[in-house]
Order: C-alpha cells, then structure tokens, then sequence
C-alpha cells in the first residue's frame, strides 16, 4: 500500500474541519470557547505511542465507525478538569457519566460530519461509551499493536480555562487505505519536476513506518550524544512521526522563551533540524557541558557549547538516516537560536512553506536526570525527497 | 390540549435537557432509552410527536423512526442528534422524519422545529 502524503493533508484538513466543528460544538454546549490549536497524524509503534501517553489521567468518550469510515474516535481531557466541565453542563453535576458522555457523542459527532460529507457517505456510530482511564488506555483495545499505528490527532484548547480536549481517530485499514492512496500517481520517479517528470508524494506505508523507527533510532543517538558531552544521564521520552501543517509548527513550539540550534539539511532529503531547549534547559545543559561557570547564562561560552551540542546530536540524527535511506546528508553550520519559541522555528517553515504545506516532524523529546532539562527536536524535511527516498527503501 | 411528545435518546443528560425544554408547553408522555423502547412506547402512548436520537443501541434511531411510520404513517417524528452528516440527514428524511435539529440545540432550535412539523 502507498500513501499519498497528499492524499494524507487532504484527510488532515478534513481532520482539522471536523475538530473545528468539534470545538464549535463543544463552545455551544459548555459557554466555553475552544480553539483548534493542532491537528496531526501520527505514524509510530504502538510502544512509542503507549509512552506519548504515560503519565496522563484522562476521561473521555469512545465511538466506534463503520461505513464510510472504519475504526474508532475517541474525546478525551484531563480527568482533573471533569469538575470544571460539569459546572459549565447545565444539571451536569448531578449525572457526570451522562453529562461526559453526551458531550463526547456530540464532539464526535460534529468531528465525523465532515469526513461523511466529503466521503459522500454516511459513517455510523456505535453508541457513546464513557471511560476512565490511565496512559494509552485512553485508546481503543488494539489500538497499539502493530509496527506503524495512524492516528488522527486533534487538540481543542479553551481560551479563558484550564479546559483542553484531544479528539483521536484511529482508522481501520479498509474504507481508510482509499482514502490516503489518493488519486496521484502511485509511482515515485526519482527525477521528478526537475527532470520534467512529474513528482509524486506517494509512499509505501511500510517505508513510512520504516522511517518512523528510523527517527526513534535518531532520538536515541542525539539522546546519547548529549549524555557523553555532559555527562547527564539521558531517555528519549517521546519519538513520533507526525503529519502536520507547517503552519502549526510555530504554535507547537509555543511563547516560552528558547534556546538551540538551527540547521539546514542537504543531500536527500534535504530540510532542516532544530534543536531546542526550554531556556532554562539550555543554560543547564551548558553550564553541565562547561568546564567552569559561564560568566552569564547563554552568553558566548554557552552559546559555542550548545552549538557544539546541535552539532554531534544532529550527525547523531541524520547518520542513520542516511545510512538506511542509501542517500548522502549533509547539513549546514550550527546556527544558535534565542528566542520564543515560535519565533526560533518560523524562519525554517516559513522557507520550506515555499515547497509544501505540510510536514512530516519529527518530534523527540529527550529528558535528562539530575537536572532539569528538555529538549525537543522538530526535523522538517522536504516532502518529495523524502517520498523519493523512502520509495527507494522498498524497491525490489 | 397540550402536544404529547415522547423522547427517545439514550442519554439521560439529553433527555433531561429535552425534558426542560418542553415541559410547560408540551406533555412528556414517556421517555426511551434506545430504538426498541422507542417504538414500543410509541405503541403504547400514541405520542403526536418523537423527538428522536438517531446513535442509540439496540436500535438505532432511524431503524426506530422506519418501524414507527410503517405501522403508523401519521406518526411525526423529529431527528435530535448529534450527527449532522448529509447522508444521514438522507437517510433519516427517507425514513419518514418530518425535522432534523443537530445538538447541541437551543431552545428555539427545538420549538421552531416542532412548530414546523406538528
């Protein structure tokens, strides 16, 4: 089976539509606004999903499809937060089960509307089931096996409270492999528009999950690289493929100051990388990396040491890639970065933005012991060189 | 003389809503929990009026509204669902509904929809 990445922003933005509708949905019923503030889809083992969840209370409301779609979605929010919910309900804090599950039912409803209007067929849902529950049990039994899970992530964020919601959707391989198949080209020409060719974004399903380990592995690498320079021990917390807009990639980021590296990719595919750290992350990171104490946090000293550190972890990153993709990749100097968080990573979409809507991030978060540090990696590369490298990766 | 309305949603929560809503100007003759119970206390209550969920279990809400109109094709019968799919809204106009109100709802929603189809 081949994805078409274009194919797969067609279903994102249904994704996104529906969470709107969603949210709309929900600000009706609770008073609340809600925004969309990110809709993805994923590609990663079930391990690597089950750990993106752990530590997370949540209740939330389960449906089942059938139909125009197969598969299951699911509301869920912070079981904190159920308190708050319910006041907004009216008679809500006299029947909670009822009162969640029926807020679920028409989130989810709203969220399926347009996925069956743009099928052009009705999607049936079972009806709502209520749930508790800890980590990635927030998901459909089953929903983790297997080597590549897809699933459709959406976060409704409330403007005035504390009140977040997260809508998933895993589809079932059937009515679903038609959808992201597309209607492009299914093969992927190795000399693409450059050679007058016509450049296909369809890649084997296989591949993608390929490359989805491929980060993991990456993760890993930079992971150690920071422990043999600073001496911290370090974990890769979260490693996920994640389809998304470019232009949601600055909000992810989001307005806390941060500090790291930048690089530009080049060989195939090319892209870029970045490197960042919580501000306070960074000067902790530096100040374990230094010989003695910087004069100022992230001044010069800090900045040629965390250079340094973007260096060794981005080699550490795209080695293997290049290494299993068969293709040469280089990058660019490090360039340090210091600023809001959105503001580090704008540049870099704003330039791929030029080629493509969308995305493939890879984001890592990697985790440090003794102190407090983390560090998330987003690697943006170009679409189609990315499909082309992956197509190579299952030829015959 | 007051309409008699039957609900028929497997949510407590909605129907509780529903049922404040309607009471005053309308008389509840019963509520239903699923399709099944729906049309077996239409039988029993000969409402003029179902306001109708469509995701139930055992039965769901257009199967209910289907069985209903077959055996009694004077029956009014308002879709009150979460789905607003147009393939549903299809299918539930097919079967006979006379109204169609996608929740969440405010109560005008639900008055000028039954003021239309009662």
């Amino acid at each position: 089976m081949r994805v078409d990445v274009r194919a797969l922003g067609a279903c994102n933005r249904l994704a996104e539509r529906g969470a709107k509708q969603a949210a709309g949905a929900l600000s009706d019923l609770t008073g609340t606004d809600l925004a969309v503030e990110v809709t993805g889809a994923s590609v990663a083992s079930g391990e690597d999903l089950a750990e993106s969840f752990a530590g997370r209370e949540s209740i939330g409301v389960s449906v089942g499809l059938r139909g125009g779609l197969d598969g299951e979605a699911v509301l869920a929010f912070d079981a904190a937060n159920v308190d708050a919910l319910l006041s907004l309900l009216p008679g809500g804090q006299s029947m909670e089960r009822s009162a969640v599950t029926e807020v679920g039912n028409i989130a989810l409803g709203g969220f399926l509307d347009g996925w069956a209007n743009y099928l052009g067929k009705a999607i049936d849902m079972s009806p709502p089931r209520y749930f508790e529950a800890d980590g990635a049990a927030v998901l459909p039994d089953g929903a983790l096996a297997g080597d590549g899970v897809f699933l459709f992530e959406s976060r409704l964020d409330a403007t005035t409270t504390d009140l977040d919601f997260s809508i998933y959707m895993l589809p079932d391989s059937g009515p679903f492999r038609d959808l992201i198949v597309g209607k492009t080209a299914p093969a992927a020409t190795a000399g693409g528009e450059a050679d007058g060719g016509t450049a296909s974004t369809a890649v084997p399903y296989e591949s993608l999950s390929t490359f989805s380990s491929l980060a993991k592995k990456g993760s890993a690498n930079a992971a150690d690289n920071i422990a043999m320079m600073t001496g911290l021990e370090t974990t890769v917390d979260v490693s996920r493929l994640r389809f998304v807009p470019l232009a949601d990639v600055p909000a992810e980021v989001g307005t806390e100051p941060h500090a790291g590296t930048v690089f530009e990719l080049q060989g195939e595919p090319s892209g870029y990388l970045a490197i960042l750290f919580e501000e306070s992350s960074a000067a902790a990171v530096a100040d374990a990396m230094l010989p003695m104490e910087p004069d100022e946090p992230l001044g010069d000293m800090a900045q040629n040491a965390l250079c340094e550190l973007g260096n060794v972890m981005t080699s550490g990153f795209i080695d293997g890639w290049a290494n299993v993709l068969g293709t040469s990749i280089t990058h660019s100097p490090p360039e340090f970065v210091h600023d809001i968080g959105a503001s580090t990573i704008s540049p870099l979409v704003a330039k791929l933005s030029e080629r493509q809507d969308y995305g493939f991030v890879i984001d890592t978060a990697i985790q440090t012991e003794g102190i407090q540090a983390r560090c998330d990696v987003y690697a943006l590369p170009d679409e189609r060189e990315l499909a082309r490298a992956l197509d190579r990766l299952s030829g015959p | 003389m007051a309409t008699r309305v039957l609900i028929a949603d497997d949510s407590e929560f909605m129907r509780n809503l529903l049922r404040e809503i309607l009471e005053g100007e309308f008389e509840i003759v019963g509520e239903a929990e699923n399709g099944v119970e729906a049309v077996n206390m239409y039988e029993e209550h000969g409402p003029d009026l179902v306001m109708m969920d469509i995701v139930m279990p055992i039965r769901d809400g257009i199967e209910a509204t289907t069985e209903i109109l077959e055996e009694n094709p004077d029956a009014t019968v308002i879709m009150c669902t979460s789905v607003g799919q147009e393939e549903k809204m299809k299918a539930a106009i097919k079967a006979g509904a006379e109204g169609y109100i996608t929740k969440p709802f405010q109560k005008p929603n639900v008055l000028d929809a039954i003021g239309s189809a009662v």
